[in-house]
């Protein structure tokens, strides 16, 4: 099985495409930086101006740790998309190149292929995740150094202290890669069903865009349903921003997450191993 | 506003004639100050404010007379802009009319009370001082603004200290609406009408100030007090 | 001493739809064999050869290879069999022998170096073995098709069309491989072609299938003896030919006369009796072209069949 899942991370390496994902989050992340670099202090400025008005701001309010803050919270959208464009493709593109059949003729079940592919995907999710939390955090604190984090969150605004931040960063991002483990697990679930890698990975987005908007829309039918999407669950990892933390809800949202993955990567199996191979 | 206050607080002193003039009881406070030419003091900020969590931390400050202060922290420090300066000279500054209204006892300290009514324009409605006559200090401070509700200030020494600088300062305030900004961070979640209002709502908290290691009257250059407080 | 049963294939269906691609076919392929499997476009073939291989889920019918069910033992047998299902496609983003090396893995068994060099030199490929397969002509895949399914030396060798896209030569040594493997290797081969002519030359059995049953099966050249051939007589005089054999049974034979060409239907013995005829009787032969072809007699199948 070992030797499989090799195999197909090295597939996944051996492609171009792949090297997307990386270049898009070491271009984007110092894009971020530089901005901010550039425009931080003025953005600070006018997010604390009324806080400015009764209180004395005094230390390094822009600093590694807020910028991360801000690039974890661009997860949403734009990193779905990039796990997508990968884990889309473990199934279909075989079913694209025609490879399906040196496989499946090969004295291997289909649940080792399913599988081994299904992990070399999430072992992929996962390198992009804290090649993300290395260029945010770790250039971020390089070039702004740390300092303490202010964070909104609905109960107000929350300070921690320098000390009391990086774990929760360590945390959140391991909570990241279990959210983004679903839409590769989603987008594996697509992948089994068809023959092109473009239908999953626009299938997965649309999904994920849709159940985003459902959840913003603040119309009590709407509001009813939120609890039963996971894309509601993905952004928990803001839980580990919050003082006390309630653990409780994170472990809700962690197990729902789990949840999800089993079920996404169990219908995709039970598809594929019934499948018959016709390309 | 401020000639209704006016007028009524001189229709009291008219029914309930001044047994003390405020005026000394202010100068000999100012008087006492002034042995302070400058100070450097580092402080512990402890915060506790509906909606807002913040570690405890320290900072410095200096001050030189008349108004100078700089403040200078490690970490974030999250200080309240009204009350840093509790020089009796930062209350004085404008013209004002002062108004003894009686004594009363805080703390276990006798104090003189007296309203300090700004003339002009200014943010400043009323400021009461409670000031203890025997060691020319004051005790507490309470503010009225136009814009930021009502604070106070109280003050507690070191017995025996030569100066009026506070071992200890709380200050305690009531905002109307602290409009917290919800894009501080970048979060895009709906926000619900709920939270809105919330956000909106009257803040109140106290700010604890712990000053030690004063060193007073050393020499601070004005340089210092030209760099913004980082 | 009854020769083993590599394939058994018992009532197998298989429905695509409404559409029956596969309809209660049976078949069997002994050891040894170098099996034929034909028919037409739309037969069945490639269904039937996808079911072989565990791609396609029959409908109804057992799959017996080495005399165990494919159902039950799918992962064993596999390991002992070796398949081009149609134009082979590979990783192009990888070299052929990365791809090999690869295939070697996923079937669980780290084929060496050596034996990877090997089968790509048996089918002609070692001096590409670096190239990027996406950089290979058709026929170059079809070769490292071949190579792929013999990889790990197995004995049953199932070949989808083997010889689709190569040139005259390329197929000769594609036969030619098909002869060694059989006669010097003793394998068992499986192989479906639309070449009627290469199966001929090469296939001891074979099954004919028309709309997915079957139509017959047998040994080659009896199924050949069985019919009569078209044999071409080319004559100077074919008006005097013709009156010649006017009396004679062999009128009967006669099929056509196109110019100068007599076309009889005779069996393999008649035609050297024939020739004797016409030349005790001073009719000039030119030619005698026997249209002995698995072409002909699969075209009258297929064509009675409708």
């Amino acid at each position: 099985m070992i030797s499989l899942i090799n195999i197909e991370i090295y597939k996944i390496f051996k492609k171009w495409r792949t090297y997307i994902s990386f270049v898009a989050i070491g271009v984007l992340v110092p894009i971020i930086h530089i901005a901010m670099l550039i425009e931080g202090e003025h953005s600070i400025e006018y997010m604390t101006r009324n806080l400015k008005q009764s209180f004395i701001f005094v230390g390094n309010l822009l600093n590694g740790f807020l910028i991360s803050y801000l690039i974890l919270n661009s997860l949403v959208v734009h990193i779905p998309f990039l796990i997508a464009l990968v884990a889309g493709d473990l199934l279909a593109g075989e079913a694209t190149a025609g490879t399906y059949r040196i496989l499946i003729t090969r004295p291997v079940s289909r649940f080792k292929i399913t599988f081994s592919k299904f992990i070399a995907g999430i072992f992929y999710t996962n390198l992009l995740i804290l090649f993300l939390a290395v260029m945010s955090l770790g250039l971020g604190i390089l070039i702004f150094g740390t300092g303490e984090l202010i964070v909104v969150r609905n109960s107000g605004i929350v300070i921690f202290a320098r000390e009391d931040v990086f774990w929760r960063f360590v945390t959140a991002y391991l909570f990241a890669s279990l959210s983004m483990s679903v839409v590769a697990a989603l987008a594996f679930l697509f992948s089994s069903l068809v023959e092109n890698a473009i239908g999953p990975i626009v299938s997965t987005m649309a999904i994920i865009i849709i159940f985003l908007i459902i959840s913003a829309i603040n119309v009590q039918f709407f509001q009813s349903i939120k609890p039963y999407l996971f894309t509601t669950y993905m952004n928990s990892w803001r839980l580990f921003f919050d003082n006390p933390m309630n653990l409780k809800e994170i472990s809700e949202s962690i197990l729902i997450l789990l949840g999800h993955v089993a079920l996404f990567f169990g219908a995709a199996f039970h598809i594929f191993n019934k499948k018959d191979i016709l390309s | 506003m401020k000639k209704i206050t006016l007028a009524l607080l001189v229709l009291t002193g008219a029914l309930f004639p001044q047994n003390k003039d405020p005026e000394i009881i202010l100068k000999r406070l100012m008087e006492k100050f002034n042995y302070v030419k400058d100070y450097q003091v580092d402080v512990k900020i402890k915060i506790d404010i509906d909606y807002i969590q913040a570690p405890q931390t320290k900072a410095k400050i200096y001050f030189k007379q008349p108004d100078k202060i700089h403040i200078e922290s490690e970490r974030l420090a999250l200080l309240p802009k009204d009350g840093l300066n509790f020089s009796p000279s930062a209350v004085l500054q404008k013209k004002y009319t002062s108004i003894y209204e009686k004594d009363d006892v805080i703390g276990g300290h006798k104090v003189s009370i007296i309203k300090i009514i700004p003339l002009g324009e200014g943010n400043v409605i009323l400021t009461t001082l409670y000031v203890d006559t025997k060691e020319n200090l004051i005790r507490k401070l309470e503010t009225t603004t136009k814009s930021k509700g009502t604070f106070s200030i109280d003050l507690n020494y070191k017995d025996g200290s030569e100066y009026s600088l506070p071992s200890e300062m709380i200050f305690s305030f009531n905002i109307d609406k602290l409009n917290i900004p919800s894009a501080l961070s970048g979060e895009v979640e709906a926000e619900s009408e709920q939270k809105t209002e919330e956000r909106n709502k009257p803040v109140s908290g106290k700010v604890y100030i712990y000053y030690y290691n004063y060193k007073i009257n050393q020499g601070i250059p004005d340089k210092i007090f030209n760099n913004s407080s980082k | 001493m009854e020769t083993e049963k590599v394939i058994e294939v018992n009532g197998l269906s298989k429905k695509f739809k409404e559409v029956a691609a596969v309809n209660n076919l049976y078949l069997n392929v002994y050891k040894g064999d170098v099996f034929g499997f034909l028919g037409p476009n739309g037969a069945g073939k490639s269904t039937t050869i996808r079911m072989l291989l565990s791609l396609i889920t029959p409908n109804q019918g057992q799959i017996r290879i080495f005399g165990k069910s494919l159902k039950e033992n799918r992962i064993n047998i596999l390991r002992n069999v070796g398949a081009i299902v149609e134009s082979p496609d590979f990783y192009g983003y990888l070299s052929a022998y990365k791809n090999l090396e690869i295939i070697g893995k996923i079937s669980g068994k780290e084929i060496s170096r050596k034996r990877i060099m090997e089968v790509l030199e048996l089918v002609g490929l070692h001096k590409r073995y670096k190239s990027k397969v996406k950089t290979y002509s058709h026929g170059m895949k079809q070769r490292l098709g071949i190579a792929q399914a013999l990889l790990h030396n197995p004995d049953l060798i199932i070949l989808d069309e083997p010889t689709t896209g190569l040139d005259p030569q390329g197929m000769k040594e594609i036969r030619d491989l098909i002869i060694h493997l059989s006669k010097q290797e003793q394998k068992t081969i499986f192989l479906s072609s639309h070449i009627l002519y290469e199966v001929e030359l090469v296939a001891n059995r074979m099954i004919i299938i028309n709309k997915g049953t079957t139509m017959i099966e047998g040994e080659v050249k009896n199924l050949l003896n069985a019919l009569d051939l078209k044999v071409t007589f080319e004559v100077d005089d074919p008006l005097k030919a013709k009156s010649l054999i006017g009396e004679k049974a062999w009128i009967s034979k006669l099929d056509s006369i196109i110019d100068n060409k007599m076309i009889f239907n005779l069996k393999t013995d008649d035609i050297p009796l024939l020739n004797k005829y016409f030349v005790e009787n001073q009719v000039n032969i030119r030619a005698v072209i026997p249209r002995r072809s698995l072409e002909e007699y699969f075209l009258n199948i297929t064509e009675s069949a409708g």
